[in-house]
């Protein structure tokens, strides 16, 4: 831990990272409340996996500290998630929950 | 960035150090013994399942054979299956990897080895609970099931019929609570789940040592294959064991908490537990193969006395096997009503895997092609994988033609098919393993007299056990079927198949002879008994305490070949003219370390936390009751405490530090000598 | 140069081909894994969880503003946790304790939040385990999870009471508090996508 050389972002910007965390969620919750005044027309799902993949990705990155890690450690957790993704989404489809247009 | 020194200072813990006896095994974090474990336990497990295979060949020898009830066939082949695959196989190729993976990167151990000796404490826990179930399953007959044909009367029923009796692959809802009431599958699939945790803490471990423990100059492309084929397990592993837990805690929820995953009457879906098991199998049987493949691809070119042909090319063709790996599982459900689109996609998934494959069929063929061929025992079981490997492979491939699949589903050609890749393929590569690496293990050589003579009987029996089944079944004699009736005249057949189970069975008697008598009476090997290439043969036999006296330094692949020979100006090795000289070098130097050298020490906790798992299985199966409640508490307790022991303990004893070990290392080495006749 | 727990130490030379210590690489090893156990628990969810079933489905009967503050309140135990491996970095021992047990406290809380929710789901909407294949799901996914943070506290708790009695964490400590850092945000990241694809998506 103590050991690598590299920049640790500094409290306040894991303060701001946090906050940012925070506004996203807000923003999920409210996309669940308001969807139907909005008239998304079935566009609140996918922002809601939009926004939640931000969410992801910011903490991974910056809370896990990845973006500044070895590129090794990436691999083996993009190895991860790429697989359960691509696992499941052929089961998924397999079982006719996820329905592949064309 | 420093930190304030705080470490304990008194500690209520002290690290055992027992260097004979039982305790010194029970506490032992040092690889090659944790190997040694492995391989003796998986063997004993090699037995029983081969009786099971014995017992369920007897029955089948005639038609409408009566020598098992029904329920008692359908336990025998369950547990023939499951012992075979998970209590012999895994085990026997992770004793192979524990005991060669840190010697072939030129490593003392491996990256965490409390956590190995934890790996191997928890899988000999799982084994045993698994076949507890001898004593401890209730034997409910099924309910609501018409003319069973077996005896619905418990008083008949033998103990036999109370073990698991699901089949391996335990499908739902037939092995769910409606259709196996009882006990007895309970032990399976918790049993399963106890061995699934000990296989990936190993693979964590193997990956991290992999990475990080190499030798200066190990370079990964300077691995030898076994190393590659032990990382491409641990990702199989990593990857696969995560899903079947979930698929084991989702029966263990039907059958002992009254969810409904798997049952259709109430919504469940039964085509998911094949979904997630297969996820899961498919790639399980690659980690069955891949170690064997890794084997003989060492073995082929010391015996040939050249280079393995592509190196690079089977490394590769190893890791895109396993990727594939994952993209072929429902090529087990063609005939469970999936759609054609999948069962398209997965038949042409399927027949890629055959790609890679045979590019390492090719590239071992082409390492024996003109080279100088010596017939030692492990070169003839090498020899043997090779080919009977691909008549398996062949058989594969015509599943993966899916209307053809659809004829050869549920019949014995299917047998004959997974029986040639994994006996003919994984097994006479473990042997080929086993006589190869014996001087490691014990300083001597196996007989070459007894170990041929294995090698052809085993040869014979087997092929006369699997030959006959692929025309029985495509002639259509069922699987999974207590028996057959006359009319097919299935008899002959099965009847010469039964005497080549025996003959099987003989041939390991004379393994077994040979390994006892080899290691009191074996000719002394030498440093290096084989004229091998790899690195662990540049250290002494018995392998020293401490594996390397001085950290080897790589320069290029087949590093040891490189110490003794060198090219002529065609290409073709030369002796050097040194090269004894340097073997005696190594030899002594390999005795003789010029500083003291740390290792890790002994632990308790390994063992302890792994007592705990099998407690609360116990507890989950019994739940109902206080006792199993209580099971579950001290179960958790137990491994819970041992963990946190585990944590606190101290990396090192203070008075160890400079253990010199220059003095002591002869007396090791005779411990390490009667150790093996104590395990005996 | 920080020694890699448990590792065999030849003559004090310590060498990690890539770079990296031993446990942190094993724990980025072991949390890719865990994608395919939580993987297979989602995938069953999202089979069964938006179906027709008799008895209540899960569908019915969330109550997304309680869950929303039980997910802020994961999320901010993420920023308590990288505060105090932030503190442990400039030695600030008094710092680590405190957004460690800050860490625990919240984690604690959401786990309350989740019994709450399971209590009220189970004793007066009647859903439980056994209602239906929707409710198994809900409640296998969300029970895992729940299981996986408890383990979290439980070793964030341990830590603390280390660092406690030791009077502050020691190197080898605090890279057992680097890894318990990155299985806990693992566990929050896995509940960002529950939230999302279990609850908020239950409308859609």
């Amino acid at each position: 831990m103590a050991t690598e050389a590299h920049a640790h972002p500094t409290t306040r910007q894991y303060v701001q990272v946090a906050i940012l965390l925070a506004v996203l969620t807000a923003v999920e919750v409210a996309l669940f409340y308001i969807d139907e005044s909005l008239d998304l027309r079935g566009w609140d799902g996918p922002l809601l996996i939009i926004l939640s993949t931000m969410k992801f990705v910011i903490v991974v990155g910056w809370f896990m500290h990845l973006r500044f890690e070895k590129g090794l450690l990436s691999r083996f957790f993009s190895a991860g998630f790429a697989l359960a993704m691509g696992l499941y989404a052929v089961v998924l489809a397999a079982l006719g929950v996820l329905i592949i247009r064309g | 960035m420093t930190a304030t020194s705080a470490r304990p200072t008194t500690s209520i813990y002290v690290r055992p150090h027992p260097k004979t006896g039982i305790w010194s095994w029970i506490t032992t974090v040092d690889h090659k013994r944790i190997g040694i474990l492995y391989g003796y336990s998986a063997f004993v497990f090699f037995i029983f399942g081969g009786i099971e295979a014995l017992l369920l060949r007897i029955q089948l020898s005639a038609p409408n054979n009566e020598f098992l009830t029904a329920a008692e066939y359908n336990a025998l082949f369950t547990t023939h299956g499951l012992t075979m695959v998970f209590l012999f196989v895994m085990p026997v190729t992770a004793g192979f990897m524990n005991y060669l993976l840190p010697l072939m990167i030129g490593a003392r151990d491996v990256a965490f080895p409390r956590m190995n000796a934890l790996s191997y404490w928890i899988w000999l826990a799982g084994a045993i609970f698994t076949y507890s179930v001898i004593f401890f399953a209730d034997v409910t007959p099924p309910i609501g099931v018409e003319g069973f044909a077996g005896s619905l009367d418990p008083s008949d029923q033998t103990f036999l019929g109370g073990l698991p009796d699901g089949g391996w692959f335990l499908y739902q809802p037939n092995a769910g609570p409606y259709f196996s009431p009882g006990t007895a599958i309970d032990f399976g699939a918790l049993g399963l789940q106890i061995l699934g945790i000990a296989s990936l803490i190993s693979a964590v471990n193997f990956l991290t040592t992999i990475f990080n423990m190499r030798a200066k100059g190990m370079r990964l492309l300077r691995m030898p294959v076994f190393v590659w084929m032990t990382m491409v397990v641990a990702f199989l592993l990593l990857f696969s064991l995560p899903i079947i837990a979930v698929a084991l805690f989702m029966v263990t929820f039907d059958r002992s908490f009254g969810a409904t995953f798997f049952q259709a009457v109430s919504g469940g879906d039964p085509i998911l537990w094949q979904h997630l098991f297969w996820l899961f199998g498919h790639p399980e049987v690659y980690i069955l193969i891949l170690p064997s493949m890794g084997i003989v691809s060492e073995v082929l070119p010391v015996f040939s006395k050249k280079p393995l042909f592509g190196y690079a090319a089977v490394v590769f063709a190893g890791a895109g096997i396993a990727f594939l790996g994952f993209g072929v599982w429902a090529h087990h459900m063609f005939a469970s009503g999936i759609t054609p689109v999948a069962q398209a996609a997965f038949g042409l998934s399927t027949m890629t895997i055959a790609i890679p494959t045979g590019i390492k069929i090719f590239n071992w063929v082409f390492t024996m092609w003109g080279g100088r061929i010596r017939f030692t025992t492990p070169m003839l079981f090498a020899i043997g994988f090779v080919s009977m490997f691909v008549i398996g492979g062949l058989s594969g491939v015509t599943h993966s033609i899916v209307p053809s699949d659809w004829q050869q589903t549920d019949t014995y050609y299917i047998v004959a098919h997974f029986h040639y890749v994994l006996f003919g393929g994984a097994i006479f590569g473990i042997f080929a393993g086993l006589y190869y690496w014996f001087p490691k293990l014990t300083g001597r050589v196996m007989s070459e007299k007894l170990g041929k003579l294995h090698f052809w009987v085993q040869f014979i029996g087997f092929n006369l056990t699997f030959a006959p089944m692929h025309w029985l079944g495509l002639q259509g004699m069922v699987r999974r079927t207590w028996k057959y009736a006359p009319e097919n005249n299935f008899g002959p057949w099965n009847l010469a198949v039964s005497v080549g189970a025996f003959i099987i069975a003989f041939s390991i008697l004379i393994f077994m002879f040979n390994w006892m008598y080899s290691k009191r009476k074996g000719r002394p090997s030498g440093l290096d008994p084989w004229d091998a290439r790899t690195i662990e043969w540049s250290i002494p036999n018995p392998t020293p305490e401490y594996n390397f006296a001085i950290p080897p330094v790589i320069h290029s692949l087949d590093e040891f070949w490189h110490m003794k020979y060198t090219e002529d100006e065609e290409g073709r090795a030369v002796r050097r003219p040194d090269a004894d000289d340097v073997i005696a070098r190594l030899e002594h130097d390999g005795n003789n370390p010029k500083s003291p050298i740390h290792l890790p020490n002994p632990s308790y906790f390994p063992f302890i936390m792994a007592v705990g798992l099998p407690l609360i299985a116990f507890g989950i199966i019994y739940h109902l009751s206080a006792a199993g409640k209580a099971l579950i508490v001290v179960g958790a307790t137990i491994t819970i405490g041992a963990l946190l022991g585990w944590g606190m303990e101290p990396l090192e004893e203070p008075h160890e530090a400079h253990h010199d070990d220059h003095a002591d290392h002869a007396g090791a080495e005779d411990e390490d000598a009667s150790h093996h006749e104590e395990v005996d | 140069m920080a020694l890699a727990h448990d590792a065999p130490i030849a003559h004090h030379d310590e060498h990690e081909s890539t770079g990296i210590s031993n446990t942190k690489l094993g724990m980025w090893i072991f949390l890719s894994s865990e994608f395919l156990f939580f993987g297979a628990l989602i995938t069953n969810y999202l089979l069964y969880g938006n179906g027709d079933f008799a008895g209540t489905v899960p569908r019915e009967v969330y109550d997304i503003p309680f869950t929303s503050v039980s997910s802020f309140v994961l999320l901010m135990s993420s920023l308590t946790m990288v505060l105090a491996h932030h503190a442990l970095s400039v030695n600030d021992q008094a710092g680590t304790k405190t957004w460690l047990l800050a860490t625990a406290l919240l984690g604690a809380v959401f786990l309350g939040g989740q019994v709450f929710e399971f209590t009220e789901f189970i004793v007066e909407k009647d859903m439980t385990l056994t209602t239906n294949p929707a409710s198994s799901a809900f409640f296998m996914l969300t029970g895992f999870h729940g299981a996986h943070v408890a383990i979290g506290v439980l070793m964030l708790l341990s830590l603390f009471n280390i660092a406690r009695r030791q009077g502050g964490l020691s190197e080898h400590s605090g890279m057992n508090l680097e890894l318990v850092g990155l299985y806990w945000h693992f566990v929050d990241i896995i509940w960002i996508v529950i939230f999302t694809l279990v609850y908020l998506l239950s409308a859609v």
